[in-house]
């Protein structure tokens, strides 16, 4: 039997039940059947075919690297022996779907296991089945969008087959990780999926109103294959009977689905009673909306109002964030992208290019980073196709990336990957010639663009235009034709406009008011899309104006809580009270430790606004804190305002070229195989705001990375944390192989579980029974 | 479903922490409260004895040491339980370090009462499902010398992968991370309070509370 994506409506029922029901044991491994039993394993696909199903699922769901790592068996091996199986089974009545099930693993930053690491295990599952001769690829039962991506990027780079996607969401139409059905939908159609779906974990009942709403946000044709009902919580069996569920299956067909089939609980019966209700013909659904969105696995952004940019991830011009990107600081970029967020960025573009930093490795890094730390989508920006393209790879959800423009070089080599990875594209207006000096011309410029975007099969509404802004006091006409640009590609191709105000006012006094004058021109010549600084509060000022104008805050309501929030607070009588440095330390107040600091650097040297201020006023935290007279929380806030005193200083050092103060480097890792880090976290937290330089390696970190990293750093002491007895053994080998280092470092550890003496019979110099006495062993090793 | 607010401010070392520390706990567990409702799976069994200690048969899964075997004696059913606050929870507890250590603390300590809330919830729904069963304490693996190698078989026996996203890694940890799974007996007799107090506990060499001359109370 050919494939022919529109003769397929009919899938199969449950596996895993019918294997239950010949006699599969507890803790056996499924696809192992595969091998040693394969006459249940084709009893179960003629049973189904017998039934109706147009195609089956071979018994390949579980069959990756890390379930057989101990069974002596390969991958190959496995995977072919379901496929071919199921291939004998169907003959010419069925195709035979290669089955891709989760890898029983999470991904990062969740768990540990890399995104390349998750794609390599699907790849070689996809030329298994795919060199065997499977007529399709199903990825089934997903719950983890990023880990969907994975597989799903594995089975169009290593097989010409088609792809099916399916994913399990809960009644509240979310996944287990948070993944909304419509960031989903957009995230799958535009990577490339063939049809997407839902399956498991619901029966039809529950999952109808999820599948209109898959219905209205993807053109592809969709999947249902639900569960028999929800199943008894004590005894594991479902509750709908198979006409039962054939009746809601046909509420389900009605609603749009255009390929059936049955998950958990359901067997030959279901299928059977499935195929008697199916319409003759498929219904014609008319429910799919375009529309510009982009989105995280658990917010979806459309662009049906005005959208903030942020603008504040780029080197250029900012010293203190080419420090960072050189020094690989990537907790830095993560708090400018915090603020813009909480400033009202709605996208924050992200650009890390700058001489001396590897782009291509760069870039995925911070999105990677930033993805784990904000929930907004990301806009990719970069003038490498090779670093897009990285980090294209690892974002989790629908990108926006800028940007493509009318040079014949950037449209074939930014287009493709758009294309490939489902993302929406700026496209700048200019091109060989440079930048047209007529709006007319620029509009030629946006529509060839479009043009070339449609040919490639990039959908209009994802094509985002930059009319592009010239400094006015240079070329004062252009600001006209700018704005008349924006109106004729909103009002004659209907797209989404982007635009970057801020260059308008270079060389001009107040440049904050002619910026803001011109942002609110631009956005009624119909810009959607403003890149703006959002922490400059005029802008946001007249963006939230804007928004009450144009009709999109009814009844003025973001406008007055704006406003409301902004009043002034009266000065309390005690305004007195002059706060000093070292309280606002001690009282663990942030933005004013930040104030003051700034304003002692006037007159006080770095290095003595730490030893003189910050690190007494710690102390005394510290002290109370042992004295069980504060807690936890206000030693870590004491520590958070020391570091905007840090920031205060490291910004002043930045902008005059010089080092950052250090006491001395400290490497921070949470052993091998443990994943709980929040109490080397809450450590470091307090040792980088006693001057301290922390290398955090993170969690998870073999024994081999620490000793090169202490090698690499030439790092005095280290700090190893675990926290379960199953890995205790992991942070003894580490201190082991540390040991076999010339010049050995000193090593601390600490963790729920590790005890003084255990520290002791294992060789570590230092047990740290919390962040405060890894502190005083800090000060042991680096004053003496 | 409401956590106890004075456990959260155990985890937290701050038991007896009032003004801005309560405060701060109790803001914590509201929003939690709010955003994040803990869910559970449990699946009962019959309990068989083996020449290695307990046996549940039908989960393919064995229960070895003194503490399975003391509590379940006179069980002739045990209940598997797992709960988990989910990999939201992991979720807001990464981007609020990323944000303020301080509030990640007390978000951290409120997310290990609220899974035990969870388990409470969990237990009430089994003792109105089995009345007239007598219930023992609800035990862990981990706890005593029950160990935490039987957690992949623990949670493939309730399926934990597929209803609640649980996973375990390599090491035996589970994943999201505020995840429990417990035992608790089914028996006919009633059943004695046996693990309350230090004897039972994995961290009685290493407690921050006994150091004091306290303990946590449980």
């Amino acid at each position: 039997m050919k494939f022919d994506l529109s003769n397929i409506r009919l899938l199969d029922g449950a596996m895993g039940t019918m294997l239950q029901r010949s006699g599969l044991k507890p803790g056996e491994i499924p696809e192992l059947k595969n091998l040693e039993n394969p006459d249940m394993i084709a009893a179960v696909h003629r049973a189904y075919i017998a039934a109706g199903s147009q195609a089956v699922y071979a018994n390949t769901f579980g069959a990756n690297r890390r379930k057989l790592q101990k069974t002596g068996h390969t991958v190959a091996e496995v995977v072919a022996a379901g496929v071919k199986l199921a291939k004998e089974a169907a003959g010419e009545k069925a195709l035979v779907a290669l089955d891709i099930g989760p890898l029983g693993e999470l991904l990062e930053p969740l768990g540990t296991l890399s995104f390349e690491d998750a794609y390599d295990q699907f790849a070689e599952m996809m030329e298994a089945g795919a060199a065997v001769g499977a007529d399709l690829v199903v990825i089934e039962t997903m719950t983890d969008l990023y880990e969907t991506k994975a597989a799903l990027l594995a089975a169009k780079e290593h097989t010409h087959l088609p792809v099916f996607v399916t994913m399990s969401f809960d009644a509240s139409g979310r996944t287990f990780t948070g993944c909304t059905v419509t960031a989903m939908a957009h995230t799958l159609e535009g990577l490339g999926a063939d049809a997407i779906g839902i399956n498991c974990s619901l029966g039809p009942v529950e999952l109808l109103p999820l599948l209109k709403e898959l219905r209205q946000n993807t053109a592809l044709p969709v999947i249902a294959k639900p569960n028999a009902g929800l199943p008894d919580p004590a005894d594991g069996h479902y509750d709908l009977k198979p006409d039962d569920f054939a009746s809601a299956m046909a509420l389900i067909l009605q609603a749009g689905a255009d390929i059936v089939g049955g998950c958990c609980g359901t067997d030959p019966e279901y299928i059977r009673a499935l195929q008697q209700i199916l319409p003759e013909s498929k219904p014609a659904h008319g429910t799919y909306i375009p529309r510009s969105l982009v989105c995280t696995p658990t917010v979806t952004l459309p662009i049906d109002r005005i959208r903030v940019i942020g603008e504040r991830i780029n080197p250029t011009g900012k010293k203190r964030f080419q420090q960072a990107l050189l020094e690989n600081d990537l907790d830095y970029i993560v708090d400018v992208a915090i603020q813009q967020v909480d400033a009202g960025a709605d996208i924050l573009d992200v650009n890390v290019g700058f001489p001396g930093v590897d782009e291509i490795a760069m870039l995925p890094r911070v999105v990677k980073a930033l993805q784990a730390a904000v929930d907004v989508p990301l806009q990719i920006d970069s003038a490498s196709p090779a670093a897009l393209e990285a980090a294209l790879r690892v974002y989790n959800g629908k990108a926006a990336v800028n940007s493509v423009n009318g040079k014949e070089e950037s449209l074939q080599s930014v287009l493709p990957l758009v294309k490939k990875y489902g993302a929406a594209v700026v496209g700048l207006t200019l091109d060989e010639n440079g930048i047209p000096d007529s709006a007319e011309k620029r509009f030629a410029i946006a529509e060839k663009i479009l043009n070339r975007a449609l040919a490639l099969g990039i959908p209009r509404e994802d094509v985002w235009i930059d009319c592009l802004t010239l400094t006015v006091s240079a070329q004062q006409e252009q600001a006209e034709e700018t704005l008349k640009a924006i109106s004729m590609v909103r009002n004659r191709l209907g797209l989404q406009t982007l635009l970057g105000v801020s260059n308008i006012s270079f060389g001009l006094p107040n440049r904050l008011l002619m910026t803001q004058t011109f942002l609110v021109r631009a956005l009624h010549a119909g810009l959607t899309l403003p890149i703006v600084n959002p922490n400059q509060k005029e802008i946001m000022d007249a963006i939230a104006a804007f928004r009450v104008l144009n009709g999109e805050d009814a009844q003025s309501k973001a406008y007055v809580a704006r406003f409301a929030q902004a009043q002034p607070e009266a000065k309390p009588a005690a305004a007195a009270f002059t706060m000093t440095l070292d309280d606002a330390i001690l009282r663990g107040l942030k933005t004013e430790a930040g104030r003051l600091a700034k304003e002692a650097l006037k007159t006080e040297a770095p290095l003595s606004l730490v030893e003189q201020h910050l690190i007494p006023a710690l102390d005394k935290v510290g002290a109370d804190y042992e004295k069980g007279a504060v807690f936890l929380p206000q030693l870590l806030s004491a520590a958070q305002a020391a570091q905007a005193v840090f920031e205060e200083i490291k910004s002043v050092l930045a902008s005059a070229g010089a080092e950052t103060v250090s006491k001395g480097k400290i490497i921070l890792a949470t052993v091998q195989g443990d994943i709980h880090d929040i109490g080397k976290n809450i450590v470091k937290t307090v040792l980088e705001n006693y001057g301290y330089t922390v290398i955090d390696l993170g969690k998870d970190v073999p024994p081999e990375t620490v000793v090169q990293a202490a090698k690499e750093q030439g790092a005095k002491l280290v700090g190893l944390s675990a926290l379960m007895t199953t890995t205790l053994p992991a942070m003894e080998e580490t201190i082991s192989q540390l040991r076999r280092m010339g010049a050995a470092p000193a090593v601390m550890v600490g963790g729920a579980v590790v005890t003084e003496s255990w520290a002791t019979s294992v060789g570590a110099d230092y047990y740290a029974k919390d962040a405060r006495a890894a502190v005083g062993i800090a000060k042991i090793i680096f004053d003496k | 479903m409401k956590m106890d607010v004075s456990e959260a401010l155990r985890y937290l070392g701050a038991a007896k922490a009032d003004g801005e520390t309560l405060q701060a706990v109790e803001q914590a567990a509201a929003e939690l409260e709010a955003s994040i409702t803990p869910r559970f799976v449990y699946k009962v069994f019959s309990v068989g004895l083996a020449e290695s200690g307990i046996l549940l048969p039908e989960a393919g899964l064995s229960l070895p040491g003194r503490l399975a075997q003391s509590m379940l004696q006179a069980c002739n059913r045990a209940v598997l339980l797992c709960c988990t606050l989910g990999a939201e929870f992991d979720r807001l507890l990464r981007m609020a370090q990323a944000r303020d250590m301080a509030k990640a603390a007390v978000l951290n300590a409120c997310g290990s009462a609220y899974v035990e809330a969870g388990c409470e919830e969990a237990e009430r729904e089994i003792a109105a499902r089995y009345p007239g069963m007598y219930r023992t304490d609800r035990f862990s693996p981990g706890y005593g010398d029950l160990p935490l190698s039987v957690q992949p078989g623990f949670l493939a026996a309730v399926d934990a992968g597929r209803r609640l996203g649980v996973t375990v890694t390599d090491t035996c940890l589970m994943l999201p991370a505020k995840s429990v799974t417990a035992i608790i007996g089914l028996s006919e007799t009633p059943q004695p309070a046996r693990i309350r107090g230090c004897g039972y506990c994995a961290l009685k060499g290493n407690c921050a509370y006994r150091e004091r001359g306290t303990s946590c109370e449980i």
